[in-house]
């Protein structure tokens, strides 16, 4: 019998060892202390493209920061799918902003549901970086301090479009827009832009983000006969709609908004997509200094999916609050604080600057056309060099 | 409103209603078969029409100047062969198994193994998160008359269809599997007692609802040129409806339900100018105002309760 | 083994110590966050539970639990208050419970149209979004009582629900799985198109206020915050009481006896005298009543509502955790749900994969146990009473 004691305390003793070494080893191995930081973005859906290019890139900067020796935490990364789902990304937000070990976020492509979350985080004190998300109220709709956004609004993007649309000769245009707020407040913007600069909207449709046949709506453009369809969405729905107009024989100019802007829009179409429009805020990530870098890096990880057009925002913003960690350390108060006193930040998508309501005021918007299976800068196009001419 | 416009919404109907209808007599030909509902069936479109473009791949990969026309008939028979293969494995692992239990077992284990698919092709298809573009393997030529443009390809998929319902019905009717088919549909029982094999025809059935689905997913990508992971789950629901409005267990309810749903839905957004948007509430509604009106489907089944 | 000489006392120790066991589990669940570590606490559990069937300790611990009810009713309670103190200022953790148990009020809501009546329902979701919105609406006037806001959104639930008695009524099977299929899907695309309920957005829904005190604000006791989810989980709790309760005696009073013959044998439940319209209408209204009284409180607590949340998907979500659980059976469902609940948010890390795997799990468990976790039993006329 005592023997047998003796064999289950041995045993005992030589588990807690283990387990000790096991939990204690990476703590030994690494001196620094460990900071989490979040991530959220669509993971799984139709938007899922541009949610895990915006994750992978977000992961990018935090793998550069622990590979830099100089950094003083070990950073954590965590991930989460809000779906592109409002009720979701409340759920994940509240996970997110009530662990307390997470010390900043990087969140929302879909507007929709970056409003639903905006005051979880604002009630919990979490500092987030918006990284997609569109729509003017998620800065301007509150007052909180802890939201901050580096990519610009819609309202910026619209008026760009509305006034280069009209500059070009169309007067004409009609809207399908998505029914989520996103795609109404797209709809709202572009209609008050096109009418400041003398344009016409002769009708609008909104349609559903999950329906697959546009024929209804779009014979009833078709009739209508409008020089452009402008299109307030994201790009899974933009393909459907561009390529059922080629089946209806529909010869208008397609413009889409930054929703549209992604490698997938290209790759769903193939050839229909030459000549589809868009617009996006920041400056092309190619004419930046930091953009050949992430560029390489991106492609040195060997991810699986391409980074996609809004990828650099959440590089930039990882980068940002992984910056503003090293400074003021990993406390949510102090972040916050740092973050809201005025200064400037370089980044790879050009300077940031917020204002008082935490949004990025450097609002270069840049416009976009596919050529030959790229999106090309219009100003670099053979479009704008005459070579090539839009559809009249 | 002039008849140009009719005649395009006439033809947009159509189309929709042939695709409906392929989907639906799947559902109808399983129900007559097992009296159960395969709800993974729209999913199965979808695979489909993945499958298609998987052979569209692999075919350009070894023969790049391939002619059109046999090009799309590889990749047909490419995707009507695996899914009919995928049909039988999985009555033979999955629904036979189910046979037991509730029908409601059977209805929520074949929702689940839509899901596992839609979410297997977004996850492990090379980029099939994103809406990927079908070749066109149609000749690009379309007649105008007005505002109303038909499309070559159009009408050929909408023969092609016609034909495929044609030649099912023949086979259900005329032929001795047909017979074996209608045979334990109506009473497997006796089927067995009279010889035939039910676990074959089953399978069997099984085999042919998946061939007509890989075929409507064909379709459908060869019509929108887009196909997407998405694309069966609504699809699925539709011809669930299609079928049942139809009356269960009857090939000529799911064309008839088929082709009145895309009624429905054209007729919906025709109606309501404002609103086109409430096309399928107004689709939906009428669906539930006919089953209150015709408890068993248009076309009831005939069968009497056995007290 | 000795099958009937377990005496109270022993049996009443072992309900204590399974108690027991199972909060130390659920606070395991939720406080691991290593993803090695989760797979081995579930793997353990499972392990756990085969190789205790076998040595029969699970038939000691149901006949122990079944043989006190009451016992087993206020342990069960007892658990969840354990957890509320043990989680008393984590907020993620007090919602997931929230969750929970109003997940499992509506499926018990759905039981009593299913697994009493044999009416199949497909837009539980709906009725449990019709209770949501109807908050979010009352939300606006600060003067209606929480509870008189659960009432309502639970007649709201019932009307609405009526709508569809005549269809229901007048089909069977898979046909009248249609009507409610298609209600499920013309009510998320009514939501989502239509810009007086917020459209595809959604809408904020106010928090519950009751003599002046917010329940969006945290509490502080003594020294300790605790977060302002604990009295929305014991409002839940109660809630969930209140409708086992009700459930219960339901099932075993003469109406649940009707009930059972409209579901068995509608031909001999008539011959009987038994009104089978009237008990299906019955059951159908107050399994949407449940569901209503329950969607009011999630959106409450939610604070923000969207048609994405009551969509087709979340209908069979609830069927699905009511299969799993084993139809009819009370305690199966809440089991079901907090393993339904649970488990994909355990799963989030693994991001993009989870909805995959929690499908193919969900589906090998019909195919492989197709009566559930713990299937409903015979009637048994005394409780403990092996059948």
């Amino acid at each position: 019998m005592k023997t047998f004691n003796q064999k289950i305390a041995i045993t005992c003793i030589a588990v807690a060892v283990m387990t000790f070494s096991l939990v204690a080893a990476p703590n030994f191995a690494n001196a620094k202390d460990i900071v989490k930081v979040a991530f959220i973005g669509p993971l799984t859906g139709g938007v899922s493209a541009n949610g895990i290019g915006g994750r992978n890139s977000a992961e990018l900067a935090v793998k550069v920061r622990n590979e830099d020796p100089a950094a003083k935490y070990t950073y954590e990364f965590v991930g989460m799918d809000d779906e592109c789902k409002p009720n979701v990304g409340v759920q994940v937000a509240t996970k997110i902003a009530s662990d307390k070990r997470i010390v900043g976020a990087v969140a929302h492509y879909c507007s929709a549901v970056a409003l639903s979350a905006v005051k979880i985080y604002h009630r919990f004190g979490l500092p987030v970086i918006v990284w997609g998300a569109v729509h003017p109220d998620v800065t301007y709709g509150n007052k909180f301090n802890e939201i901050f956004r580096v990519n610009g609004t819609m309202i910026n993007q619209n008026e760009t479009a509305a006034k280069f649309m009209t500059s070009n000769g169309y007067k004409k245009f009609v809207i399908i827009n998505d029914t989520t707020d996103y795609g109404k407040a797209h709809k709202e913007y572009f209609s008050k832009f096109i009418v400041e600069n003398g344009g016409e909207i002769i009708e609008s449709f909104g349609v559903t983000a999950d329906q697959q046949d546009f024929t209804a709506e779009l014979t009833k453009i078709k009739k209508l006969d409008p020089e452009v369809i402008y299109f307030g969405g994201l790009t899974p729905v933009g393909v459907r709609i561009r390529s059922q107009m080629n089946k209806l024989g529909i010869n208008a100019q397609f413009e889409g908004t930054s929703g549209l802007k992604s490698d997938a829009y290209i790759e769903g179409l193939g050839d229909l997509s030459e000549g589809t429009l868009s617009f996006i805020e920041g400056a092309p990530l190619e004419k930046l200094p930091g953009g050949e870098f992430f560029s390489s890096e991106y492609t040195k990880v060997g991810y699986d999916q391409a980074a996609e057009s809004y990828g650099p925002f959440a590089y930039a913003a990882m980068n940002l609050l992984l910056d503003t960690i090293e400074e003021k350390g990993p406390n949510r108060k102090a972040v916050v604080k740092a973050l809201n006193a005025p200064a400037e930040y370089d980044s790879i998508i050009g300077k940031i600057d917020f204002d008082d309501h935490g949004q990025n005021t450097v609002a270069a918007i840049s416009k976009y056309v596919v050529q030959d299976g790229k999106w090309v800068l219009w100003e670099d196009s053979e479009y704008a060099s005459g070579k090539r001419s839009l559809k009249k | 409103m002039d008849i140009s416009l009719l005649a395009q919404f006439t033809v947009n109907g159509l189309m929709l209603g042939m695709m409906y209808a392929l989907v639906a007599v799947g559902f109808t030909l399983f129900f007559g078969v097992l009296d159960i509902i395969v709800f993974s069936h729209g999913d199965v479109v979808m695979v489909g029409a993945f499958a298609a473009l998987t052979g569209h791949y692999w075919l350009t990969g070894i023969y790049p100047d391939m002619s059109m026309w046999v090009e799309l008939f590889f990749i047909s028979c490419i995707s009507i062969i695996t899914v009919a293969a995928f049909g039988m494995i999985m009555a033979k692992t999955m629904i036979l198994r189910l046979r037991s239990a509730s029908p409601l077992n059977t209805l929520l284990a074949t929702m689940m193994l839509g899901t596992v698919l839609r979410e297997a092709v977004r996850l492990f298809f090379p980029g099939g998160s994103n809406p990927k573009p079908f070749p066109v393997l149609l000749p690009d030529i379309s007649a105008s008359f007005g505002d109303f443009t038909l499309r070559f390809d159009s009408v050929i998929l909408f023969v092609l269809g016609a034909l495929l319902i044609v030649s099912l019905h023949l086979l259900i009717t005329k032929t001795k599997l047909g017979m074996a088919i209608r045979a334990v549909a109506q009473d497997e029982e006796t089927a067995r007692l009279m010889g035939v094999n039910f676990t074959l025809i089953v399978l069997i059935t099984f085999a042919i609802g998946s061939a007509v689905a890989a075929f409507a997913g064909v379709m459908n990508g060869l019509y929108y040129n887009e196909i997407n992971f998405g694309m069966g789950l609504l699809l699925g629901a539709i011809g669930f409806s299609a079928a049942i409005i139809g009356g269960l267990g009857n090939i000529y309810g799911a064309i008839l339900g088929g082709f009145l749903f895309a009624g429905l839905q054209t007729l919906g957004a025709v109606a309501m100018p404002f609103a086109s948007a409430y096309k399928d509430v107004f689709a939906f509604g009428v669906v539930i105002l006919i089953m209150a009106w015709k408890p068993t489907g248009l076309i009831a089944e005939k069968t009497s309760e056995r007290v | 083994m000795s099958t009937n000489t377990t005496n109270s006392l022993s049996g009443v120790l072992c309900s204590f110590a399974f108690a027991g066991v199972i909060t130390a589990l659920m606070t395991a669940i939720f406080i691991v966050e290593s993803q090695l570590l989760i797979a081995g606490v579930l793997l353990g559990t499972i392990g756990a539970i085969v190789i205790s069937s076998k040595f029969g300790v699970t038939s000691i611990i149901l006949k122990s639990l079944g043989e006190n009810e009451n016992l087993s009713n206020a342990l069960a309670v007892l658990v969840t208050l354990a957890l509320i103190v043990i989680f008393y200022d984590d907020h993620y953790v007090l919602f997931i419970l929230c969750t929970i148990l109003l997940y499992s009020v509506t499926v018990l809501g759905l039981n009593i149209q299913l697994g009493y009546a044999g009416l199949i329902n497909f837009s539980g979701a709906a009725f449990f979004g019709v209770g949501g919105y109807t908050a979010a609406v009352l939300s606006q006037y600060h003067s209606i009582p929480p509870i008189l806001t659960l009432v309502i959104g639970g007649i709201i639930a019932a009307i609405v629900g009526s709508i569809l008695l005549l269809p229901i009524l007048r089909t069977s099977g898979h046909y009248s799985a249609l009507v409610t299929l298609a209600f499920a899907l013309l009510f998320k695309v009514f939501l989502d198109v239509n810009d007086s309920l917020g459209g595809a957005q959604g809408v904020d829904v106010g928090s519950f206020t009751l003599f002046g005190w917010d329940f969006g604000n945290d509490i502080t006791i003594g020294s300790y915050d605790v977060s302002f989810y604990v009295p929305y989980v014991l409002a839940s709790l109660v809630m969930l009481c209140v409708v086992f309760f009700f459930v219960r005696r339901i099932e075993r009073s003469w109406i649940g006896l009707c009930l059972d013959s409209v579901r068995i044998d509608e031909v001999s439940s008539s011959c009987f005298g038994i009104n089978i319209v009237r008990w299906k209408i019955v059951a159908f209204t107050i399994g949407n009543f449940v569901a209503g009284l329950s969607g009011a409180l999630y959106a409450s607590i939610l604070g923000y509502i969207s048609p994405a949340n009551f969509s087709f998907g979340d209908s069979l979500m609830f069927l699905s955790i009511l299969l799993l659980g084993g139809i009819g059976n009370l305690w199966g469902t809440i089991i079901a749900t907090a393993i339904v609940v649970v488990l994909p948010e355990k799963f989030q890390v693994i991001q993009e994969y989870r909805l995959f795997i929690y499908s193919t799990l969900v589906l090998l468990m019909i195919v492989y146990r197709p009566v559930g976790l713990l299937p409903r039993k015979t009637r048994t006329y005394r409780p403990g009473e092996s059948s």
